[in-house]
């Protein structure tokens, strides 16, 4: 077997006359965690859909642990656990009782059954929770243990698509804590996710996505350099302003502007030459900038050079 | 294997912490039959807690009889007897004019004046036996008590008349007569058939409808005649509405996302379809040994033959199992089951005549059309069980029970793999 655990080639898939994913192609290597980074709708959870043998791709192949989606979804099945973007528990069992039912489902049993439950519970921190209905829990209770029920069986691969939507600062920590854990015990992670923060500090690799393509592909430090010395700059005014956009697209040293929300985000060539200029066109048009943020080159940069949108959009 | 079993009883944990499930599947049947029967029956076994006055009768016998035997001195003796003495408070008169100013004066509220030419004319081919029944214009409960009494008793007689004919024209056709003498003969052999016709006091007939003979059984053994029924009709609809309840899991799992989670887990889509089938299949087994069980101690229903019993509620079970399948499958979400569970069901249970299983003389054209509806094949077998049909006489609605839960199924499971594919 090859060092990657994850082989994805020319994937397609479209419902009709919907294409929600075109020709994507990557490889994970055993032990790394992969992200896909996108906003909603890039076709992230289409492709972990396939990967979970959920959907059958319309063209394209992929093996999982040298297992064809195709020719093997058993196999492909047994190496890999999965969290669903959504949480899906029974809410009428209690949390003990979920992974007893979900380990069997993978094949265990007994004490060994026993052990795993005892091992995830303590690795999410639900042990003191275990014999408590699952509907008592909180939202960040939930997620946790919907990750812990793709552990059950120790997998190869785990697939986490969008595992800390919606949740509190505390369980997000909490999450993002095991996922590095579950990694430095050799667990393979492919991670969905339109938070940049989180690719940033978990990935190995970054695929970012955007309408069902791969438009960019590599480590967090490649990715950044795609956008050069390129700064970006967050403005906000007071009331919203269709001129002040075209007019600052057009100021030297802009290179994008996107808005969303009364903020305006630019990419220009250097912030220190480029702001008083920005405030010049502002005052011009009798527009205030009520705050001003500089950031370093990120993942979010590198979305806004390559598509001239914000990852929220 | 024990991956389906895992399944099934996951499934099973969940329906029955469910408190609304388990009042539909148990409570609901009970609590309507009880109503009925407590509002039309009385407790069994004896208790004197509810107490019907006896119905106050005129008896006069005016039938002169044929060749020693008086048919309507035999009904005289019937209604005079013991055995009815806590439903008819009888007292022989001479005279029809007695009779009647008894009545006029409310000292009795019916007189049963049986003619003259009874005998002759119910055992005679010209004809028709009849009987008056002067009334209290008032009453409406006893006069009906007292004809289906009555109907019971000469019932009998039409058979015993039914049979003389028939064995008549077999000797006439072969050139034979036979006399008067013969002929009560066979009317009277007819008469110990009937007597002792695989039971002790109620036998079959060819139509598969129970003929209690009076004066025989408790009274609660008589409640249960009619309370078997109704019970019967309440069993099956709710059965069906479990059927359809716990094939909604798929439709609930689907919702929760768990039904996506379990597809992602190697475990075949047969395997988890089938575990929850299972599950279904499950609950309506305990849901009716327990309505059956619980119904035979609480009402005195007897359920006929054992064996007949276990074919229609197996039968029964296939066929709510399966049509619960196919109506889920139509089914796109949780929202749109309430109308299903509560409309569909109920108008089916309508049409399939469970709901009128405690009314005399239903047309007949109604107890046909029943058989359009799976629960009134049900229905049929219950029916017939009920009224202590042998096996051979529950084979056509057994077949057709099965046929329907295979079907059905089959569609079902067809509709649900296309759109989980």
């Amino acid at each position: 077997m090859s060092n990657q655990a994850i082989q994805v080639h020319d994937l397609h898939k479209d419902f009709g006359e919907v294409y929600a994913v075109k020709g994507v192609s990557f490889d994970v290597n055993q032990g790394e965690i992969f992200s896909l980074l996108g906003p909603n709708g890039a076709g992230k959870s289409t492709t972990i859909s396939i990967m979970s043998c959920l959907l059958e791709p319309t063209s394209g192949e992929a093996t999982v642990m040298g297992h064809s989606i195709k020719q093997d979804p058993m196999g492909v099945k047994k190496a890999i656990g999965v969290v669903p973007q959504e949480i899906a528990l029974y809410p009428d069992l209690s949390a003990r009782e979920n992974l007893n039912f979900w380990g069997k489902m993978y094949g265990l049993r007994g004490d060994h059954l026993a052990e795993r439950a005892d091992a995830v519970l303590e690795m999410v921190g639900l042990s003191d929770r275990q014999k408590s209905r699952v509907d008592t829990f909180s939202g960040g209770m939930q997620r946790r243990l919907n990750i812990a029920l793709a552990l059950m069986h120790n997998p190869d691969v785990v697939i986490m698509d969008e595992p800390t939507v919606g949740i509190d600062p505390q369980s997000r920590r909490h999450i993002l804590d095991n996922v590095k854990r579950l990694n430095e015990d050799g667990m393979t992670v492919l991670y969905t996710t339109h938070y940049m923060e989180e690719a940033q500090e978990l990935s190995d690799h970054i695929a970012i996505m955007d309408h069902g393509e791969i438009i960019a592909f590599g480590t967090n430090d490649e990715l950044v350099k795609l956008v050069g010395e390129q700064d970006r700059i967050d403005l906000t005014i007071d009331f919203h302003s269709d001129d002040i956009l075209e007019h600052w697209k057009g100021v030297d040293g802009v290179h994008r502007v996107s808005t969303e929300d009364g903020t305006y985000y630019l990419l220009v060539e250097d912030s220190n030459l480029v702001l008083p200029r920005l405030f010049d066109t502002a005052n011009e048009l009798g527009v205030r900038i009520s705050s001003v943020e500089i950031q370093e080159p990120n993942l979010e940069a590198v979305f806004l050079h390559l598509t001239g949108r914000t990852l929220r959009d | 294997m024990k991956k389906l079993i895992d399944l099934a009883l996951k499934d099973l944990r969940r329906a029955f912490s469910n408190i609304f499930g388990v009042v539909m599947m148990l409570g609901a049947p009970f609590l309507i039959t009880g109503l009925i029967y407590f509002a039309f029956g009385g407790v069994a076994g004896g208790d004197d807690s509810f107490n019907l006055q006896p119905i106050r009768a005129q008896i006069v016998n005016l039938d002169a009889g044929i060749t020693g035997f008086n048919a309507g001195e035999q009904l005289s003796d019937f209604l005079l007897s013991d055995s009815v003495s806590r439903i008819v408070d009888a007292t022989r008169v001479e005279s029809e004019a007695e009779a009647r100013i008894a009545v006029d004066e409310q000292v009795a509220d019916i007189a049963v004046l049986i003619p003259s030419g009874f005998t002759a004319d119910a055992v005679g081919n010209q004809a028709e036996a009849s009987i008056t029944l002067y009334q209290d214009p008032t009453l409406t409960l006893a006069p009906q008590i007292m004809r289906d009494l009555i109907s019971q008793f000469t019932d009998g007689f039409a058979g015993a008349k039914i049979a003389t004919d028939i064995v008549q024209a077999q000797f006439e056709s072969r050139g034979l007569t036979l006399s008067q003498e013969e002929n009560q003969a066979v009317a009277n052999r007819y008469a110990e058939q009937l007597q002792s016709g695989g039971h002790d006091h109620e036998t079959q007939t060819a139509s598969g409808i129970k003929v209690v003979q009076p004066g025989s059984g408790t009274e609660a053994e008589q409640g249960g005649v009619y309370i078997g029924p109704v019970m019967a009709g309440m069993m099956i609809f709710f059965v069906f509405f479990m059927g359809a309840n716990g094939a909604q899991s798929i439709i609930i799992e689907d919702e929760e996302g768990t039904l996506q989670r379990l597809f992602t887990t190697p475990t075949p889509r047969g395997t988890i379809l089938g575990g929850k089938l299972i599950a279904v299949v499950l609950i309506l087994i305990f849901q009716t040994a327990v309505l059956l069980i619980a119904s035979g101690l609480l009402f005195d229903i007897q359920w006929g033959e054992p064996l007949a019993a276990f074919l229609a509620s197996l039968s029964m079970i296939l066929a709510a199992a399966g049509f619960g399948v196919f109506v889920m499958s139509l089914v796109k979400s949780t929202r749109q089951t309430g109308p299903i569970l509560g409309g569909v069901l109920t108008v089916t249970g309508m049409l399939g005549g469970l709901f009128t299983t405690g009314i005399p003389d239903v047309p007949a054209f109604l107890d046909r059309a029943k058989l359009a509806m799976p629960q009134g094949w049900a229905l049929e077998i219950w029916q017939r069980v009920l009224a202590g049909a042998s096996l051979e006489m529950i084979l056509t609605p057994f077949a057709v029970l099965i046929a329907i839960g295979v079907v059905f199924f089959s569609i079902g499971v067809l509709i649900f793999r296309r759109r989980f594919a």
